[in-house]
């Protein structure tokens, strides 16, 4: 095969020698042969004479040692991409069209397949990703909630499924000694998490199985983006030392880049210091924020591995029924954990810019069929000189090949200069961690689409250029009856189908439009517009007492209360429309609830002016006053959803509830009375449903961190600095972190979907103009060639509508074809983005109805300026011109 | 002349790796001995000679290179190469086995 080539290729390049070769060797074969003749007693005219009859023709014996030497096909090759170099140069407008209409396509295709192979395909960094699996404890409240440290302990002991078994706890810290105080994300792993993964620290070294237990030192293993931003990547920084939360920390390593799974925490530590450090932490009811990670062992599969935890998690269950009744345990591929949000997003996406490429290779297709049907008369002739049938729809593929590899180049020109504007602009949730760049698998799969392209939009054309009909062709100027209609034909069914393709992507960003139509018209409880929020943390010593912590936070309040332009001002746990929670079983007094049944709302702890800085309404009762602290009666809200649920035809107000299971005649010191009920909030985005909630008032609590809610009449983000500077007066050690305003987060919420929506319009709007170009190229080329007909008709009386008729009727034939396979084709793809849409059903009628409307009507219009120009035909002067 | 037989398809190779066994010769040579070892009856044409020449040295069943003839002229020899002596064992033992097989069926072995 290769020694083939070679000879191939040096017979190629090494032409002008071989030919001499050949010339040389046949020479002296016809020099013996002379003398062997005049040997035998020829006359040397006769011997010549003998010799051309026997030989035959010196040209088709070098040609056929041509062939032989396998030299043609690569010829014929060359020849082509010169013959068709010529002839695109020849047809400057279509080429130009047909690059740019192809470049579109295959640059949308590059940009988001690019995203898709960075975020969904390429590898993780990790040995055999594959068999990691990621694991949560479950409850049928709930879902999936974080794995409490002695039950993963116990899985580690009881499981065989796995090869080793990893955990990992976010812990917050506030980061001091370096340049700027920062409230930075950590992970506390087991020592086994790194090894497990198959990462080794880029600098420095691993956990060790003995910071495993309570009390380890305080290390620390740095991450890559942690070490660039506050250390500039000095190689030095092993051996030094970090305070977290007032508590020195030796840094031991630093993290590679890219590592994906922990890129959102800023460092490693062992578990073995939050173990020492949190009292709660070996508490088997103590599901903080932890997940386990666990790695196949060979030979074990994930349903295998599934049935095993469970019998597991179920004998905990009987051990320990107090904190492990009902608790089950989920099982994910850890891929799947990373991406399985955004795979519905992307895949519509990556659909879109296929179904757009499609439109583009069947413009182009038509494109070529109209421009084939200009060359029919050079085709025959060619047929009629001897070429070849197959030659012909080699040399024409050759021609499609070389306008989709032009294609491609702008095609990757477009894509380079759009990937980074689409990165800058796709969601964070979507690109975290991902790296996304026009690699080699991103340009293996342009050339693909390139080749696929060619034969999409190549081979019809070639084919029918190649069945061309010699005699008809060559007489009639190439319009042949027969080849005319075959040509129609192909071309109708390729409007058809742009058609079809262009109602699909439609109907697909009619869905989102209602979709999000439908999210901004909930009403998330709060006022978005003019407010700011930021988190504020008082972990270090100096506040370990409940009055240092409640003198900082009364004085922050009133010194930002006090900034110019500050309407209102108030601290609150956790923001709406962020996923951050804290959640907790209440009791409720008076009535009974079975084991694991318990009411579990999401707690706020809040400040007086809370409900009005965010502009949640109190439907009943008061909202908490500056009199609600420690001493004072205990005091709490309820939410609508709450109240409607557990005090339906009850006043709620005056009725008492209780954090955890509380008996029934529970001292009067845990019992919590509401004053009043407030409105509910989104706290999960605008897609989740509302849920329960209670607040309690800061003065009666006090929490050690908050987040500051600031509401003004100017712009929220100018007065970062000075909130800055009013928490750095208080205290200069106080990181702030999460700065964002409502509206920030109301979007961010939001933002999958408004990028699907705003790149699904746009890709289908180029999709619905391709499509219209194509039917009213279609229908524009039948009546060019029908122009004689037209006039012959006018001029014995036809009336214009019948003419008008004539034309229209195709045509809309043709759009309503395509309509017809458009809507079977979405019903059945639009169901696979049905995990995007929200409140509106995938086959909703109301979309479907004015998407095959308003495709009809473009249709008709494209149809109409043909007709139009039918009806204007002069019969003289078409009669004159044929 | 009149006794001349048309090859059938695929036997020139096998002619041609045959003579080559032999010893290594050019063109002129292959057809030369292919003529007299047939007594006269096999004449192989220089227009499908020489592709086939040019077809088995791309399959590597023989190798070209330039030489001088007995006349002292130069001429493109052509030798045998370890894979073209297999394929001729092959060749040779099928067709073996063709002709019995075909002698036997007509009555003629």
């Amino acid at each position: 095969m290769w020694r083939d080539l070679l000879i191939r290729l040096r017979a190629l390049v090494r032409r002008r020698a071989m030919e001499d070769d050949l010339d040389a060797e046949l020479r002296f074969h016809r020099e013996r042969q002379l003398e062997a003749y005049a040997r035998a007693g020829l006359s040397p005219d006769e011997a010549r004479r003998r010799l051309a009859l026997e030989f035959g023709g010196l040209d088709q014996t070098r040609e056929a040692c041509r062939d032989a030497r396998g030299v043609t096909m690569i010829e014929h090759l060359m020849q082509d991409v010169r013959y068709g170099l010529r002839a695109l140069r020849r047809t400057p407008g279509f080429t130009l069209v047909a690059v740019l209409t192809l470049g579109l396509g295959l640059g949308a295709n590059t940009a988001i397949f690019s995203v898709v192979y960075g975020v969904l395909l390429r590898p993780l960094p990790y040995a055999d990703p594959s068999a990691l699996v990621v694991m949560n404890e479950t409850t049928p409240k709930v879902g999936l909630v974080s794995v409490s440290y002695p039950n993963y302990a116990d899985w580690r002991a009881a499981s065989r499924s796995f090869s080793a078994m990893a955990i990992v706890v976010g812990v917050d810290y506030d980061l001091t000694g370096g340049s700027q105080p920062e409230a930075i994300h950590a992970e506390a792993v087991s020592s086994n998490y790194l090894s497990m993964l198959g990462v080794r620290p880029a600098l420095g070294r691993d956990f060790t199985a003995g910071e495993d237990q309570p009390g380890a030192a305080r290390v620390a293993i740095l991450g890559h983006a942690l070490w660039q931003a506050q250390f500039g990547g000095d190689a030095g920084v092993v051996g030094r030392t970090l305070t977290l939360d007032g508590d020195p920390v030796t840094v031991i390593g630093v993290l590679p880049e890219g590592l994906r799974a922990s890129d959102s925490s800023d460092l490693l530590i062992p578990v073995g210091v939050w173990l020492g450090d949190d009292d709660q932490a070996a508490a088997r009811g103590n599901r903080g924020n932890t997940v386990v990670i666990g790695r196949l062992a060979t030979g074990a599969d994930l349903d295998r591995a599934r049935t095993e935890m469970g019998g597991i998690a179920a004998g905990l269950a009987r051990e320990h029924p107090d904190t492990n009744a009902e608790f089950g345990v989920a099982l994910r591929p850890l891929r799947e954990v990373l991406v399985g949000d955004v795979r519905p997003a992307l895949l519509v996406l990556f659909g879109t810019v296929v179904c757009v490429l499609l439109i583009a290779c069947a413009n182009v297709a038509n494109l070529s069929l109209i421009r084939g049907a200009g060359r029919a008369r050079e085709m025959a002739l060619r047929v009629a000189i001897g070429a070849g049938r197959r030659r012909l729809v080699a040399q024409l593929l050759v021609e499609s090949a070389m306008v989709a590899a032009l294609g491609g180049l702008v095609g990757l020109a477009l894509a380079f200069a759009g990937t980074r504007g689409l990165l800058r602009w796709l969601p964070a949730d979507i690109v975290e961690g991902a790296t996304i760049t026009l690699n080699g698998p991103v340009l293996a799969f342009t050339g693909v689409a390139v080749l696929a392209a060619t034969l999409v939009f190549g081979l019809t054309p070639a084919l029918q250029a190649a069945r061309t009909d010699v005699t008809t062709d060559l007489n009639e100027g190439g319009r042949s009856a027969t080849s005319g209609r075959r040509q129609r034909r192909w071309r109708g069914a390729l409007a058809v189908a742009e058609i079809a393709l262009a109602l699909v992507l439609l109907v697909g960003a009619g869905l989102m439009l209602r979709s999000l139509s439908a999210l901004l018209a909930v009403d998330p409880g709060v006022r978005t517009d003019g407010v700011l929020t930021m988190y504020v943390g008082l972990s270090s010593d100096r506040y370990d007492a409940d009055e240092a912590k409640q003198a900082f936070w009364t004085r922050l309040l009133a010194d930002a209360g006090a900034l110019p332009g500050v309407e209102q001002v108030a601290l609150g746990t956790n923001v709406p429309l962020t996923d951050n929670h804290s959640r907790t079983d209440i009791s409720i007094d008076g009535q009974t609830f079975p084991v694991g049944a318990l009411p579990h709302p999401d707690v706020h702890i809040v400040s007086p002016g809370y409900f009005r800085a965010l502009g949640i309404s109190v439907r009943e009762g008061r909202a908490f006053v500056a009199s609600d602290r420690a001493g004072a009666r205990r005091v709490g809200l309820v939410n609508r959803t709450l109240a409607e649920r557990y005090f339906a035809g009850v006043d709620p107000v005056g009725q008492r509830f209780a954090f955890g299971r509380q008996a029934p005649g529970a001292a009067d010191a845990r019992w919590i009375t509401i004053v009043g009920v407030v409105d509910d909030t989104r706290m999960y985005g605008l897609d989740n449903p509302s849920r329960l909630e209670v607040y309690v008032p800061l003065g009666l609590a006090g929490a050690s961190e908050m987040t500051l809610v600031v509401r003004t009449s100017g712009d929220p983000a100018a007065l970062v600095p000075s909130l800055r500077s009013v928490v750095a007066a208080i205290d200069p050690e106080r990181p702030i972190s999460d700065v964002a305003t409502l509206t920030d987060l109301r979007d961010a919420s939001l933002a999958t979907r408004r990028v699907t929506l705003l790149l699904l319009v746009g890709f289908s709007a180029l999709a619905l103009a391709l499509a219209a170009l194509g039917i009213y190229g279609v229908m524009s080329y039948g009546v060019a060639q029908r122009t004689n007909e037209f006039g012959i008709r006018l001029a014995l009386g036809a009336r214009p509508r019948d003419l008008l008729r004539t034309v229209l009727g195709p045509g809309l034939a043709l759009a309503g074809a395509g309509i017809g396979i458009g809507i079977a084709l979405a019903l059945g793809l639009t169901r696979l983005m049905s995990a995007l849409l929200f409140s509106v059903s995938a086959a909703d009628p109301a979309t479907f109805v004015s998407v095959s409307a308003g495709v009809a009507l473009i249709a008709f219009v494209a149809c109409l300026i043909p007709g139009w120009r039918a009806l204007r035909v002069d019969p003289q002067m078409a009669l004159r011109r044929s | 002349m009149g006794d001349r037989l048309d090859l059938p398809q695929g036997t020139l190779d096998l002619l041609i790796l045959r003579t080559l066994a032999l010893e290594p010769l050019h063109g002129w040579g292959v057809s030369e001995r292919v003529r007299q070892m047939s007594r006269d009856v096999l004449h192989i044409q220089q227009g499908s000679l020489y592709p086939a020449l040019h077809r088995l040295e791309r399959k590597s069943w023989i190798k070209a290179r330039w030489g001088t003839s007995d006349q002292n002229r130069r001429a493109k020899y052509y030798e045998l190469t370890a894979a073209g002596r297999r394929q001729l064992e092959t060749q040779r033992s099928d067709w073996a086995k063709l002709t019995a097989a075909v002698a036997d069926v007509l009555g003629t072995g």
